[in-house]
Formats: structure tokens, sequence, C-alpha cells
């Protein structure tokens, strides 16, 4: 039976959904379950842990690992990995698990695949589907090692409500220091904004916003609908946003629910951060932009003339 | 200080791909450099110009890549080796890593620096890869980097929880977000320049190593199949009275879509 060990996505002290989206996966490919904990003062999160549906709870809790360091970080999934005898190993869509999957691999001599967005075992042969090349082609990977590290692609698994795990903890020693990579500072983005990775609704502002009124103008939208803020890059080159506000190949990858362009002209390296959103709605002057490609609802208008009109309309239909 | 720069020549992702009984139709394809590697090769040229760095950029391929490298020489970079071996033709990051711990060993680099990401396989792997195989610190997307002294570098590097700056004692490998830098673009006095450069290029036995030594009987994963993506399809555009329009699909997003 197939073993998955799945890295709990935990963020400002909160367990991210993706964990429960790949303990559920792990569970429809009939495997067993566990998931790994790594953070400092976390054993508030074993309740969670367990709902999210593993079975087995691998806690590495110390104030060493408070900030995130990839060293450190990936021995403690391979001491996980190795006291589970994992055959996949997956982490969440995140820095973190970007950062720490390839070092895993390389010290179990695993395979190696990011952004999957399915798993299949046939015949005890691991296949996984991922896209490249900026999300234009697909590629179906045959593993031929026995295990695979792997990072799922944001939105990729759905979590299946109702399935609870079992209780049966193991604490981890805590890993060394990377005495040679040593983080100095965290200057933190928790801002109080909505974080973009888990929210229903995002918005992003594009280049045609122009400058910071027209930021705050599609700012005062996403306030409206206490949807997650983000941005193309051209906005965060100019200075008007925030570098973790960016969605796309570079940025964040984002599947929310509704997503809305604005004022956005839909590069393929933007393309690639959003476009496993479930319904997308973009406002743009151009009516041959290409974010119309891929957009199920599209406004040909001037941003500072709509958005206004859409924070009055929406206002009234949800009242 | 030496710093080398790894550098790949990938599919130019701006144009049409097609996918025909599982493999990429090769018809129309242009190459270009990888966008993260220029930013990889810019952050080196910096180096040299405030730190007296000595530059040297690295490429693996099976096909020609004078043009990338004499982009690059243009920009500034001082040194060039290009492995061309069609042993490497199907080789992944974790072939590609080791192939780089090779030259590394042979070129004592003071800091490597990669892209993040390439832009045909989107992976993410290969500079986190070499880093575990020469045993070196590694931090992977990297916003800004700063020496401190011979032995130390400070790098920004963008994380789930913010901004994490932290001190790597060399050598080290980084690989580079797009964030970090605007590469620049070549004079034509370095133009001109590149011509005349040599470019170092070298198969595996010349490198002191051979596939197997790199990377056993097997690979650890092959790519069996491409597939089409599921592009979504255009939806519903609508132009005309900004209010009416605007209404509309506001209706739509309520009613039809029902995601308000
Ligand atoms: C390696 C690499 C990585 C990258 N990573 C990312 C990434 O992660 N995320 C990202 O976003 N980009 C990324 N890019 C950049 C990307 O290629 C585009 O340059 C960028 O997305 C463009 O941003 P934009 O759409 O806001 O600007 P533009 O392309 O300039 O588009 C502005 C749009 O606004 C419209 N407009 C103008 N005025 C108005 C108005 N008054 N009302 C309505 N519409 C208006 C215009 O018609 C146009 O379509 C990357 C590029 C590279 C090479
Ligand atoms: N064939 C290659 N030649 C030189 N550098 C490479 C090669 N493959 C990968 N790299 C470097 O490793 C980075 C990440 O590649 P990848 O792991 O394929 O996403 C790239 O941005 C390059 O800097």
């Amino acid at each position: 039976m197939a073993k998955v060990l799945v890295i709990a996505d935990i963020k400002l002290g909160v367990l991210k959904s993706s964990t429960a989206e790949l303990l559920s996966k792990a569970r429809a490919i009939g495997a067993e379950t566990a998931v790994l904990a790594i953070g400092s003062d976390i054993e508030s999160l074993i309740p969670d842990l367990v709902n999210a549906g593993s079975d087995t709870q691998y806690i590495a809790d110390d104030p060493g690992l408070e900030l995130f360091s990839a060293g450190p970080y990936a021995s403690c999934v391979v001491d996980a990995a190795n006291q589970f005898n994992a055959n996949l190993i997956w982490f969440g869509f995140s820095e973190s698990g970007k950062a720490a999957a390839p070092r895993v691999a390389a010290q179990l001599s695993a395979a190696c695949a990011t952004e999957i967005t399915d798993v299949e075992i046939e015949g005890g042969k691991i296949k996984v589907t991922r896209p490249a090349i900026a999300n234009k082609v697909m590629q179906k990977i045959l593993v031929n090692t026995e295990q695979l590290v792997a990072v799922v692609r944001a939105g990729a698994f759905e979590a299946k409500e109702g399935i609870k795990g079992t209780q049966n903890i193991v604490k981890l020693a805590a890993p060394e220091p990377d005495l040679k990579a040593v983080i100095k500072e965290l200057v933190s983005d928790a801002s109080g904004e909505i974080d973009l990775a888990d929210a229903d609704v995002v918005i992003s502002v594009g280049r045609g916003a122009r400058d910071q009124a027209g930021v705050d103008l599609v700012k005062e939208l996403a306030s409206d609908l206490k949807a997650g803020f983000g941005s193309s890059r051209a906005m965060v080159d100019g200075g008007f946003m925030a570098h973790n506000k960016q969605v796309g190949q570079t940025g964040k990858i984002v599947a929310p629910t509704l997503y809305i362009a604005i004022g956005i002209s839909g590069a393929i390296q933007h393309l690639a951060g959003m476009n496993g959103s479930k319904v997308i709605l973009a406002v743009n002057k151009d009516p041959e932009a290409p974010i119309f490609n891929v957009a199920d609802y599209g406004i040909v208008g001037d941003l500072f003339e709509v958005v206004p009109i859409l924070r009055e309309q929406i206002k009234k239909i949800k009242s | 200080m030496k710093i080398l720069a790894t550098v790949k020549k990938v599919v130019d992702v701006e144009l049409n791909i097609h996918v025909k009984d599982g493999a990429i139709v090769e018809d129309g394809l242009q190459y270009v450099i990888n966008a993260w590697d220029e930013n990889a090769v810019e952050a080196c040229i910096r180096l040299k110009e405030n730190n007296n760095a000595e530059t040297t950029l690295v490429s693996i391929g099976v096909e020609d890549n004078t043009d990338i490298i004499r982009k690059c020489y243009a920009m500034g970079i001082d040194n060039a080796i290009h492995i061309n071996d069609p042993a490497l033709a199907d080789a992944d990051s974790s072939v590609f890593a080791k192939v780089l711990q090779k030259v590394c060993e042979n070129g004592n680099y003071d800091l490597v620096i990669t892209g993040k990401q390439a832009q045909d396989t989107d992976s993410g792997q290969t500079g986190i890869m070499l880093a575990e195989a020469l045993q070196v610190p590694c931090v992977s997307n990297v916003i800004a980097l700063e020496v401190t002294d011979d032995q130390h570098v400070k790098v920004s590097r963008l994380g789930d929880a913010g901004t994490e700056i932290v001190e790597l004692e060399l050598p080290a490998v980084v690989t580079v977000s797009d964030s970090i830098n605007e590469p620049r673009l070549p004079a034509m006095r370095g133009i001109m320049m590149a011509k005349k450069k040599k470019i170092n290029v070298m198969d595996l036995q010349a490198l002191g190593t051979s596939i197997d030594e790199i990377r056993g009987d097997s690979p650890k994963s092959e790519i069996i199949e491409f597939m089409k993506s599921e592009t979504r399809k255009a939806g519903q555009k609508f132009e005309g009275d900004a209010a009416e329009i605007t209404a509309k699909v506001v209706d739509l997003l309520a009613n039809e879509a029902k995601v308000l």
C-alpha cells in the first residue's frame, strides 16, 4: 500500500487548507496517511491535523524552527519520511515547500517533481502529471525510484468533507540549525490583510490602474468583497504594490473561486499564476487583451469608470 | 572572488507551442536564454563591478548555445563554458545538478548563481540540488544580494511569511527571482568584443566524468508524454455602455456563476 507523508502547510500559526486537500487525495488513491507539522509552539494544531485526515502525526516542535530555514526544515522531512517509510512525500504549494522538496529528494535519492496536478499508481509505478513551459503544455512523468518528493500545485486537489483521521502522535527530535545559512531577520508581511493563497475571491490590479490613486480605487473593491488584493508584476515593478502581492509565475499561484483582473493584459507569466481559478472576470479597455481569452466574463471598458459601478452594483446585489 | 552563473537555453515561451502524438512539435519553435538566468548573469556582473569578482557562465545543452553565450559576454561575463554531450539530451534537473557539481569542483567558485526556474521545465530544482551535491548552503528565490565580507553574502528571499534575510557562508548557491534586478541591454562595444571571445566547449569526458557516474543506469524519472494543457475558453465579453454592461456582468456573476 502506498504511504503518503503530507507536510503540513502552517502559516502564522494556522493550518492552511492545502493540508486537508493533499490528505484527501492520499486517501482517494488508497494510501496510508501521515502528516508532518514543523514549527514552534504548534501542539495546539494537533486536533486540526487529525481532522484534516491524517492517521499519524509527526510533530517537529522546537523554538529553533520558528523561522523557516530550508536545511533544518528538510532534515525534519527526511526524518519523518524515514520513520514512516513514506513512498510519496507531498508539500502543499508554498515557498517553503519549493525550497525544501529538492533538498529532501537529493537526500533520499528520490525523484522530485514540482507543481504536480495529478498522481496515479499503476502496478506499483508512480506517475504524475504537471504543467510545464509556463502552463502551455502538460507532462506525464514516470517515476523510476521507489520514492517521489512532490510539490502539489495550488488548487490541484480537493478536500473531501467529513474525512477524519486518527490521533497517533510521534514527536521528532529537533534538527541541527544551519550554521552556514543563518536567518537574521524576517520582515513579516503579516499586515492583517487577507492571504492571497487562500482567499475565496482575489482581485488583482495591473498597469492599467496607472498610479496610486488607481490602485486605491481597485483596493476599495477588494475590501468590499473581503477579497485578497494582488497585482501583476508591472505594479510591483512600479513600486505601487509589495513583492508578496504579485500573482503569477514568479509570484503567488492562486486558485480562488472568483478572480478579478483589472487593467491586466494577461501575459502568460501572469496567467500561469491564476488560470486555475474557478471563475475569472476581466476588466480591460482593450477588447483584444489576451486576458479575455481566459476570462469567463469580460467587461471592455475604462477601469476608472467601471470599478465604481462594479462596487455599486455588487453592493446592491449583496443587500 | 569567483562567481559562476548557470544559463540554460530554453524554448521561447512567448510563441505558440503545439503537442502532437505525445510530443512537442519542434517546427516553428525558437530558443532563447532562460529569463531567470539573465537575472543570474546580471547579478554576477554587478558583483564584478562592485566587488571585483571574476565571472564565469556555464550552459549545458546539446544544441548550439553560441548565441546566448555571446549575449552574456556582451553583457559583461568574463568566461564561458558550454557542456555539450549527446548523453545529456533528455537530462532533468537532478542530472544537470550533478554535471554542475563537476563544473564547480573543477572551478572552485565562491558563489554559484542560478535562475530560480527554467522556463521549459518550470521545475525550480537544479540550484538547490547542486548545493546538496556540493554540501554547501543555499537560499532560493532570492530578491536581493550583497557581499558582506570575503566569506559571506547577505541575501533576501521572498518566503511564505515575508522577506527572509539570511547570511550565507561561502561557498554557497543562490537561486534568483526576476525581482532581483533588471538585466542590462548589452552595449554596442560589448557586442563587438563578445564576438572575439572564446567559448570553452567540453563533453562529459573532458569534464572528467561520464553519464553513468552522473546518473546511474536509469534516470530517476522520465517524461513519458506531453499533453495539451487544458486551456480555458474565452467566455462572454461585453462592450458598450459601462453602466449597462457592468450591471449585466454582476448579475451573471451572482445568478449564473453563483460566485457573489
Ligand atoms: C521571467 C518572467 C517572470 C514574470 N513573472 C510575472 C508574474 O509572476 N506576474 C506577472 O503579473 N507578470 C510577470 N511577468 C511579467 C509579464 O510578462 C508582464 O510584463 C506583466 O504581467 C504585465 O503586467 P500588466 O498586465 O499589469 O501590464 P501591461 O501588460 O502593460 O497591461 C496593462 C493593461 O491595462 C489595460 N489598460 C490600460 N489602461 C486601462 C484603463 N484605463 N482601463 C482598463 N484597462 C486599461 C491595457 O489595455 C493593458 O491590457 C514575468 C515576466 C518574465 C519575463
Ligand atoms: N542545462 C542547463 N544548463 C545550465 N544551467 C541550467 C541547466 N538546467 C538548469 N539550469 C539552471 O538551473 C535553474 C533551474 O532549472 P530547473 O531546475 O530546470 O527549473 C535554471 O534557471 C538554470 O540557471
